[in-house]
């Protein structure tokens, strides 16, 4: 489904030392759910950021045909001035959808009444969130990326996210960096094991689990 | 194809978002444009008037001015804009669709546009009001304005290029920008000067702008050593090296 090919990523620190993510990785991302593992600092999350084009390699190339997220949840670009609704706006023409259709869907998911309308500076923290998965869950992809997927808003509401995003996964697949093992076992079935510039993959996500869990010793 | 499709759907999305914030929180916002340039023809005009004691020709001061004022603002305003494309749309680069370049397309074209309806704004205002000629060249108009987008697109391009390895390179350019108010005949023409100022004036391609937007305007205007071609060379030369090295670096800023 993505192809890494030749893939090599490196970091420059300010005192001169270079960190290495990824040196001449070739692989072939599997059409499955799959867990990026690995410890801090490692590059989980630059590899994911790589597979999303938000990031290009220094060297090598990663070659797709899928439509994939950008990082789900993700509200940086919420601008304060903008409203909900602007902001809601602004994603689906980027991403040439039909805007009617994305602002309706957010609006009632998000649930957060009134302040759609509202200035985003007026936000909680919670609606900011609710706003920002609503979002990612309005629009279609084959792939959806999660840099750890965070809980939002009240039980009920986790709920009603977790029910969505389920049935997302009947049609399209996610790639999902996390810390949590329950949360990678809810969600994926094969993994990938990040560390000191090499890959495993492994056909199985409990195979990638203990693998990680043996470095992490 | 579907990829310029995606670069054209991307450019309009931040031009209007672009639009919307451009003014922050002022209340005022979008109509700020107008009135800067408008405040400052008024004062050019008013001193110059006092000064001179001929009330009589206010009109013709201010036309003078605007012709000044407009085409020298729309480079240093929209410049400088361009140059923070980078750093102010940071977040947004965390789209996979959006790329860098896309958001400085979207200023140029933001400040081309507000500045168009400016420049008729205020110079329909003049021929209307207070009875100024209209443009003698309104092809030639047109010609020096593309230029100044283009020239503005090269300098802001390899300004937010340049900030982005140091930020003092923003902080230069606005000390460089402080005199060029003065050195780049917004208020005087070039021939009125005497030929040793003159001869060092003529570096500063910005008078060229300024003086070539006047040829264009006024019939039979002085314009031996004007040379438009001069500010071609400026923008090619920036925008060739900005390009490319934008390729190289193909970073995004995050």
């Amino acid at each position: 489904m993505i192809q890494l090919d030749n893939v090599t990523k490196e970091y420059r620190l300010k005192n001169g030392q270079v960190k290495s993510i990824l040196r001449n990785l070739s692989i072939e991302l599997p059409e499955r759910n799959i867990a990026i593992l690995g410890r801090n600092g490692m590059g989980k999350s630059t590899l994911l950021r790589m597979i999303a084009g938000i990031e290009d390699p220094d060297n090598g190339q990663i070659i797709t045909k899928k439509r994939l997220s950008w990082p789900i949840g993700f509200r940086g670009s919420f601008h304060s001035e903008l409203t909900g609704l602007e902001n809601v706006k602004f994603v689906a023409r980027i991403y040439g959808q039909d805007t009617d259709r994305i602002v309706e869907y957010v609006e009632e998911f998000a649930e957060i009444g009134a302040f759609f309308r509202e200035p985003y500076k007026t936000y909680s923290s919670g609606m900011g969130a609710r706003l920002a998965f609503g979002l990612s869950m309005a629009i279609n992809f084959d792939v959806y990326l999660i840099d750890e997927l965070m809980s939002v808003g009240d039980a009920q509401f986790q709920k009603k996210s977790k029910a969505t995003f389920h049935g997302k996964l009947s049609g399209s697949k996610i790639i999902m960096v996390s810390h949590s093992m329950d949360a990678l076992r809810d969600y994926c079935d094969c993994g990938i094991v990040i560390h000191n510039g090499t890959v495993l993959f492994s056909d199985s996500l409990e195979d990638a689990i203990s693998t990680y869990e043996a470095i992490n010793k | 194809m579907s990829a310029l499709i995606v670069n054209i759907r991307v450019i309009l999305a931040l031009l209007l978002r672009e639009a919307r914030i451009r003014h922050g929180r002022s209340r005022i916002g979008y109509s700020w444009s107008i009135i800067e340039p408008v405040l400052l023809i008024s004062a050019l005009t008013t001193i110059f008037s006092l000064v001179s004691g001929q009330s009589a020709s206010v009109p013709d001061f201010a036309i003078f001015f605007a012709t000044g004022v407009l085409p020298y603002q729309y480079f240093r305003n929209s410049s400088q804009f361009i140059s923070a494309a980078f750093e102010q749309n940071r977040p947004l680069f965390n789209y996979p669709l959006v790329k860098p370049m896309d958001a400085i397309f979207a200023r140029v074209v933001l400040e081309f546009a507000t500045n168009v309806f400016v420049m008729a704004l205020v110079l329909s205002f003049q021929i209307y009001v207070l009875g100024a000629d209209p443009p003698s060249d309104y092809a030639q108009l047109l010609l020096i304005i593309l230029l100044i987008t283009c020239f503005s697109f090269a300098a802001g391009l390899n300004l937010a290029l340049g900030k982005r390895q140091f930020a003092s390179v923003g902080n230069i350019y606005m000390i460089l920008m402080g005199p060029s108010f003065f050195l780049s005949c917004v208020f005087y023409s070039l021939s009125s000067l005497p030929s040793n100022f003159r001869d060092i004036l003529v570096w500063n391609p910005l008078v060229h702008v300024v003086e070539g937007f006047r040829g264009a305007y006024f019939p039979d205007y002085q314009m031996q050593d004007v040379d438009l071609m001069y500010v071609v060379w400026w923008t090619v030369v920036l925008a060739f090296f900005g390009v490319l090295r934008e390729r190289v670096e193909k970073r995004k800023e995050i």
